[in-house]
C-alpha cells in the first residue's frame, strides 16, 4: 500500500526533526503520567466510599441528641425542615466499657436499633443475623479506629458500669459507612446497658437536600439545631469528616499530585507550541517546497500536526502506562484503607486523561501549523533562503559593551533575537524550577511532619514494660531512679495512655497523660499553648474537627465510667488516632481512678551526642528482660512514599524542562548553523563555541530561577496545607517557613542548572558543525 | 602550456602530496595537490566548479582536514592541529574573505571587524585603535555603526576585508571574493587586495575570473578534478588565454 503524501511528509518529519519528537514524546510521557496518578487517586480514593454511602442511603450528619432536653414530637419536627430530605432515629446510644473474661475491651458507643434497615443509614449485616432480643449485640465490621474488636461470632461480652453487668453474645456483624456505632442492640438493652445517672443521649440520622460541602452540612445542621430547644444537640458528626479519615492516608497525595500533575499539562503544551512554531520557522523551505509540489494549505497543516501527534500519541500511552505503575503501590493502600479489595485505575481515567492531553497538544500545534498552511510557496521558499532579520540589536550593541569575554556577549544577546520562543523557553524552565523549589520545600516540610509525629528527635528512647504489667509505685520509683543514674538522661516523664469517650463522639480519644514535665517532648503546637494544670488539655486537630470544638472550649470526656470537664487550652500537631488524641498531666485523669495514671511508658530525652542506640542497648544491659527499652525510629511508609514520587516527578519535570532547552538550543543551531560557520571561520575556538551556546540559554535559565523561587515557595505555601488539611492535620507555621536564605538562593540557580545542562549536548554538536558545511548552509 | 615557477626557499604554505576525500567517498575532491606560496606572494587558484579550489582554500584555512598529506602554514603543521588549536593559528594568522561576505547581521560593522580581535584577546585599545585604521583606510569610517544588512555589496566585502586583517594575519585567503559584486564593485576590491598585496600581504585567491587572476595575481594554480593541471606565472597565463579568445 502506498503511503500518502501527507503521511510520507509526516514520516520524513519525524526522521529529520527526531529531537523535537522525543522532546514531545518525554513530556507528554512526564505529564500524562503525572495526571493520570493524580487523577486515578483522587477517583479511587473516593468512589469506594461514594458508593457504600450512596447504597446505604448514609447520613450526611449524625446528630447526637440529649434525650431529656426535647420530646419525641420536637425531635420529629424537624423531619419536615426544608433542608431535611431523610431522618433514622432517634436512637438511643450509651458509651460501654466491655471486657472479654476480664480483659478490657477499651470503651464503645453502643446504638439501640430494632433494624439495620432505614431511610437512612441502611446497614449492610454481612455475616450472622440482626439482634432480635435483649443479650445480643451486632457488632461493626469496619469499626471506628481504636474501635476494633476481633471476636468470632457467638463470643460473648461483659458490660461493666450498667445495671447487672449484662453479657452480650456477638450474634452479626454489619458495616455502617459512616461509622454510626460501634455496635448495635435492640432499643430496650440500652437501658440495661447505662449507669445510672449517667447523661441519656440518642442519635439521630439526616440526610438533606444540599451537602456537598462541609460549610452546606453546617447550615443544614445549624437548620436543625435551631428548630430544637437550647443544649438539645450535644455533638455532630459530619459524613464528609468519616470520608476524610477513611481517605486520610491517600487524600494527602492528591493536591501535590495535582499540582505536578498541571505544571506537567502547561510545560506540555508550551513546549509543544514552541516545539512546533520552531519546526515551522526552521521548515519554511521544506514548507514551500512540498507547497510547490502540490501540497494543498490542509495537507501542510496536516503534515506538521501529525508530526507532532504521533510523538504525543506515543508519549500519552506511555504515560498511561506510567502513572498506573506508579498508582500500584498507592492504590494497595487505598484498598487496605477502604477494605474495597482490589483497586485499580479507573479506565475513564486512563481514556480521559490522554484525551485530554492530546487535544490541548493538537490545539497548541495548530496554531503555528496553520501559520504554515497559510504561506504561499514562493514566500516561504524565499523566507527560507533569507538571512535571518535579527533581532535584538540593542541588545547587542548594549553587552558588546560589557567587559566580558565576546563569546559571552553574543550568546547572552541571542535570546533578543526571538522573542516569543525566548518567553517560551523562559516559562518551561520557569515551571521545572518552580517544581524544584515546590519540592524541595515539601520534602524538607515532610520530614518535619514525620519528625513531628514520631517526636524522634526529642525523645529518642522509650522504655516499657515488656509484660505490660502494673508494676507499682515503689516499681515506678526504681525505674525512674534508674533512668536518672543513667548517663546521657536529659529528660525524663512517665506516660499513661487510655481511651476515654465523649458525648457525640462515636470513637474513642486516644488520651496520653504525662506523670511531670513534658514541655520537652516535641509535640508542636499549632495554635494555643501547651497545657500548665490540672483539668486542661492539648488535642489534635483531628478531635477539634471531629467534635466541632475549638481551643478554650471545656468537654466532657468518659473515662473508665467517670466523667471528667477538660479544658482544651492548644491545638498540636499529631495523627495518633487518627487526630482523635488528647494531651495532658496525670493530675487531670486522676479523677477516673489511679490505674488511670499507671505509666504505660517512659519518654526519654537524650544529652546532646548521646547516641539512642547505645544509650538503649545499655540501659537495657542494666534494666534487665521485665523492660524494653527501644529507639524510637519510627517512620512513616506513607511519608516515604510521599518523598520517593515527589522526588520522580520532580526529576522527571527538572528533566522535561531541560528537554525544552536542549529543543530550543537544537533549533537555534540550526537557524544560525551559517553563522557558527563564520564564527569558526574568523577563530571562534570549540570551547568559546560551547561558552557561547549555553549563553543562548543561562541568563535566560537565570531568571527563570529567580522567578520560580517565590513562585515554588507560593505553591508550597498553598498545596501543603491542602495536603495537611485532607489527612485532618493543622501545620505549625515553622513547617511552612523552610526555605533558608542559602537554599533559596542555591534554588535559584536551579533555572541555570536546568538551562545548562539542556544546552550541553546542542552546544557540543554546535562546536563540532563543520566549518566549511555550516558557510555553505543556507 | 607550464612554465617553470620558482618554488620559494622558506614558502609561507607548504601543501605537500595532499589528498581530501569526503565521506561519500568516490572521486577526490584533492588529489595528492602540492603547493608552495612565498611570503608576500599573490596565488590565484582556478578551475571549473567542483574542481576543489574550495577544499583546497579550506585545507590551507585549518577549516577541513587533509585525509592524507601535510599542510604547513607559517612553520607550523595545521593538519595535525586540534579543532581548538586551529581555531587559535587561524585567528592569529589567516584572514578570510568569502564571496558572500558571511558578516554577521546582528552585529554593526564595528562589532564584526573587532569580533576575531576580541576572541583572539586583543587589548581593547588597540582593539578599538586597528579598527578606526581599518575603516579608514577601506573607506568605510561612516558606516562603522550600521548594521551589514544596510550596506551595498562592496562596502559588506570592505567590512570583510577589514575583518580579516583586523589581527594583521601573514595570509589573506580570499574565496571568490568578486564573485557576488558588479563588475566594477569587483574592480575595486580587486584593486584593494592588490594593494594589500603591494603592501606585503601574503594572498591565495579562489576564483573563476581569468581576468582577476592575470590582474592581481603573481602566479595562478590551475585546479582541474582536484589535481593541478597547471601552475603558471599569471601574465602567461593571460596571454595564453587572450590567444585562445582569438
Amino acid at each position: 500500500m502506498r503511503a500518502s503524501p501527507v503521511r510520507r511528509a509526516i514520516r520524513g518529519g519525524l526522521k529529520r526533526r527526531w529531537v523535537p519528537t522525543l522532546v514531545i514524546a518525554l513530556v507528554l510521557l512526564a505529564s500524562t503520567g503525572a495526571s493520570v496518578l493524580a487523577l486515578g487517586l483522587i477517583v479511587d480514593s473516593s468512589a469506594p466510599f461514594d458508593h457504600a454511602f450512596a447504597a446505604q442511603n448514609g447520613a450526611h450528619a449524625e446528630v447526637i441528641v440529649n434525650s431529656a432536653l426535647a420530646t419525641p414530637a420536637e425531635l420529629a419536627a424537624t423531619r419536615k425542615l426544608l433542608e431535611v430530605t431523610a431522618t433514622a432515629g432517634p436512637f438511643a446510644e450509651v458509651a460501654i466499657s466491655p471486657n472479654q473474661g476480664g480483659y478490657p475491651l477499651g470503651p464503645m458507643t453502643i446504638v439501640g436499633r430494632a433494624s439495620p434497615g432505614g431511610p437512612v443509614d441502611d446497614l449492610t449485616l454481612q455475616s450472622g443475623h440482626w439482634a432480635t432480643k435483649p443479650g445480643q449485640i451486632v457488632m461493626a465490621s469496619d469499626p471506628a479506629p481504636g474501635e476494633s474488636i476481633m471476636l468470632p461470632l457467638g463470643s460473648r461480652i461483659s458490660v461493666t458500669g450498667g445495671p447487672g453487668s449484662p453479657q452480650l453474645t456477638i450474634v452479626g456483624f454489619a458495616n455502617s459507612v459512616t461509622s454510626t456505632a460501634a455496635g448495635w442492640v435492640v432499643p430496650s438493652e440500652i437501658a440495661s446497658l447505662t449507669a445510672a445517672g449517667a447523661p441519656t443521649s440518642s442519635q439521630l440520622l439526616y440526610r438533606f437536600a444540599s451537602a456537598s460541602t462541609a460549610a452546606e452540612v453546617r447550615a443544614d445542621v445549624a437548620a436543625v439545631s435551631a428548630a430544637l430547644p437550647p443544649g438539645t444537640v450535644a455533638g455532630v458528626q459530619s459524613y464528609l469528616t468519616v470520608k476524610t479519615q477513611e481517605t486520610g492516608n491517600v487524600a494527602p497525595f492528591v493536591p501535590f499530585l495535582v499540582a505536578f500533575g498541571l505544571i506537567g499539562l502547561v510545560m506540555s503544551v508550551l513546549i509543544v507550541a514552541n516545539v512546533v512554531s520552531g519546526a515551522v520557522v526552521a521548515g519554511y523551505r521544506r514548507i514551500g517546497i512540498l507547497k510547490s509540489i502540490g501540497f494543498t494549505p490542509g495537507q501542510v497543516v496536516a503534515a506538521y500536526t501529525g508530526q507532532v501527534l504521533v510523538p504525543a500519541v506515543a508519549g500519552c500511552l506511555g504515560g498511561v502506562v506510567l502513572g498506573n505503575l506508579l498508582a500500584i503501590p498507592l492504590l494497595i493502600k487505598t484498598a487496605q484503607v477502604l477494605g474495597s479489595g482490589r483497586l485499580i485505575v479507573p479506565v475513564s481515567v486512563d481514556v480521559a486523561v490522554p484525551a485530554a492531553m492530546l487535544a490541548l497538544v493538537g490545539i497548541a500545534a495548530m496554531a503555528p501549523a496553520a501559520r504554515a498552511g497559510r504561506m504561499g510557496a514562493v514566500q516561504a521558499i524565499a523566507a527560507g533562503r533569507a538571512p535571518n532579520q535579527g533581532r535584538g540589536y540593542a541588545a547587542h550593541r548594549f553587552l558588546a559593551k560589557l567587559r566580558l569575554p565576546r563569546p559571552v556577549t553574543v550568546g547572552l544577546a541571542a535570546p533578543f533575537a526571538r522573542p516569543a520562543r525566548t518567553a517560551g523557553t523562559l516559562v518551561a524552565i520557569l515551571l521545572g524550577a518552580t517544581a524544584v523549589t515546590f519540592a524541595v520545600g515539601l520534602s524538607t516540610s515532610l520530614r518535619l511532619v514525620v519528625a513531628g509525629l514520631s517526636h524522634d528527635q526529642t525523645l529518642p528512647v522509650q522504655v516499657s514494660l515488656a509484660n505490660g504489667n502494673n508494676i507499682g509505685p515503689a516499681g515506678q520509683r526504681a525505674i525512674v531512679a534508674a533512668l536518672r543514674a543513667q548517663p546521657g538522661t536529659q529528660h525524663l516523664v512517665a506516660e499513661a495512655d487510655d481511651q476515654a469517650t465523649m458525648p457525640g463522639l462515636s470513637r474513642q480519644i486516644n488520651v496520653t497523660a504525662f506523670g511531670g514535665n513534658a514541655t520537652w517532648t516535641g509535640y508542636d503546637i499549632v495554635s494555643g499553648h501547651w497545657y500548665t494544670g490540672p483539668g486542661q488539655a492539648d488535642v489534635a486537630t483531628g478531635f477539634l474537627t471531629a467534635t466541632g470544638t475549638a481551643v478554650g472550649d471545656t468537654v466532657m470526656i468518659g473515662l473508665d465510667g467517670r466523667q471528667i470537664p477538660v479544658r482544651i487550652v492548644g491545638e498540636v500537631f499529631d495523627s495518633a488516632n487518627r487526630g482523635i488524641d488528647m494531651i495532658t498531666s496525670t493530675q487531670t485523669v486522676a479523677a477516673a481512678g489511679p490505674s488511670q495514671t499507671e505509666p504505660y511508658q517512659y519518654d526519654v530525652g537524650l544529652r546532646p551526642g548521646t547516641s539512642a542506640a547505645t544509650y538503649a542497648q545499655a540501659l537495657s544491659s542494666r534494666l534487665g528482660a521485665s523492660y524494653s527499652a527501644q529507639v524510637n525510629n519510627r517512620q512513616s511508609t506513607v511519608v516515604n512514599l510521599m518523598v520517593a514520587i515527589i522526588g520522580m516527578l520532580t526529576l522527571m519535570l527538572a528533566v522535561v524542562a531541560g528537554l525544552g532547552v536542549l529543543n530550543t538550543i537544537v533549533m537555534h543551531t540550526r537557524e544560525r548553523v551559517h553563522d557558527l560557520g563564520v564564527f569558526k571561520a574568523i577563530g571562534m575556538t570549540p570551547p568559546q563555541m560551547i561558552t557561547m551556546v549555553i549563553c543562548w540559554v543561562a541568563a535566560t535559565g537565570l531568571v527563570a530561577g529567580l522567578l520560580a523561587v517565590p513562585i515554588g515557595i507560593g505553591v508550597h505555601r498553598y498545596v501543603l496545607p491542602v495536603m495537611a488539611s485532607a489527612a485532618d492535620l493543622a501545620l505549625p507555621a515553622s513547617f511552612l517557613n523552610v526555605y533558608g536564605g542559602l537554599e533559596m538562593a542555591g534554588l535559584a540557580l536551579a533555572g541555570v542548572v536546568i538551562a545548562v545542562v539542556g544546552a550541553l549536548l546542542p552546544a557540543g554538536w554546535a562546536a563540532r558543525i563543520r566549518t566549511a558545511t555550516a558557510l555553505h548552509a543556507e | 602550456m607550464n612554465v617553470e615557477i620558482t618554488v620559494p626557499s622558506d614558502p609561507l604554505i607548504r601543501v605537500s602530496d595532499v589528498t581530501k576525500l569526503y565521506d561519500g567517498g568516490g572521486q577526490p575532491a584533492v588529489d595528492a595537490v602540492s603547493l608552495a606560496v612565498g611570503v608576500g606572494e599573490a596565488v590565484a587558484v582556478m578551475g571549473p566548479s567542483g574542481s576543489g579550489k574550495s577544499t583546497l582554500l579550506n585545507l590551507i584555512a585549518g577549516l577541513d582536514r587533509p585525509t592524507s598529506g601535510i599542510v604547513t602554514v607559517a612553520g607550523q603543521r595545521i593538519d595535525k592541529l586540534s579543532e581548538t588549536g586551529a581555531a587559535r593559528f587561524r585567528r592569529q594568522r589567516i584572514g578570510m574573505i568569502f564571496q558572500f561576505f558571511n558578516l554577521l547581521d546582528d552585529l554593526t560593522v564595528a562589532d564584526n571587524v573587532l569580533l576575531p580581535a576580541q576572541l583572539a584577546g586583543m587589548p581593547k585599545a588597540r582593539a578599538r585603535a586597528r579598527l578606526t585604521e581599518l575603516l579608514a583606510t577601506l573607506r568605510i569610517e561612516r558606516h562603522r555603526d550600521a548594521y551589514p544588512g544596510r550596506l551595498s555589496g562592496g562596502e559588506r566585502q570592505r567590512v570583510a576585508i577589514a575583518r580579516a586583517l583586523v589581527n594583521s594575519p601573514a595570509l589573506l585567503l580570499a574565496d571568490e571574493p568578486t564573485g557576488a559584486l558588479d563588475t566594477a564593485t569587483g574592480e575595486e576590491i580587486g584593486q584593494l587586495l592588490l594593494d594589500l598585496n603591494a603592501a606585503g600581504q601574503t594572498l591565495v585567491l579562489v576564483t573563476h575570473n581569468q581576468q582577476l587572476a592575470v590582474r592581481y595575481a603573481s602566479r595562478t594554480v590551475t585546479l582541474v578534478d582536484g589535481r593541478i593541471a597547471s601552475e603558471v606565472n599569471s601574465q602567461v597565463a593571460g596571454h595564453a588565454a587572450a590567444l585562445v579568445q582569438r
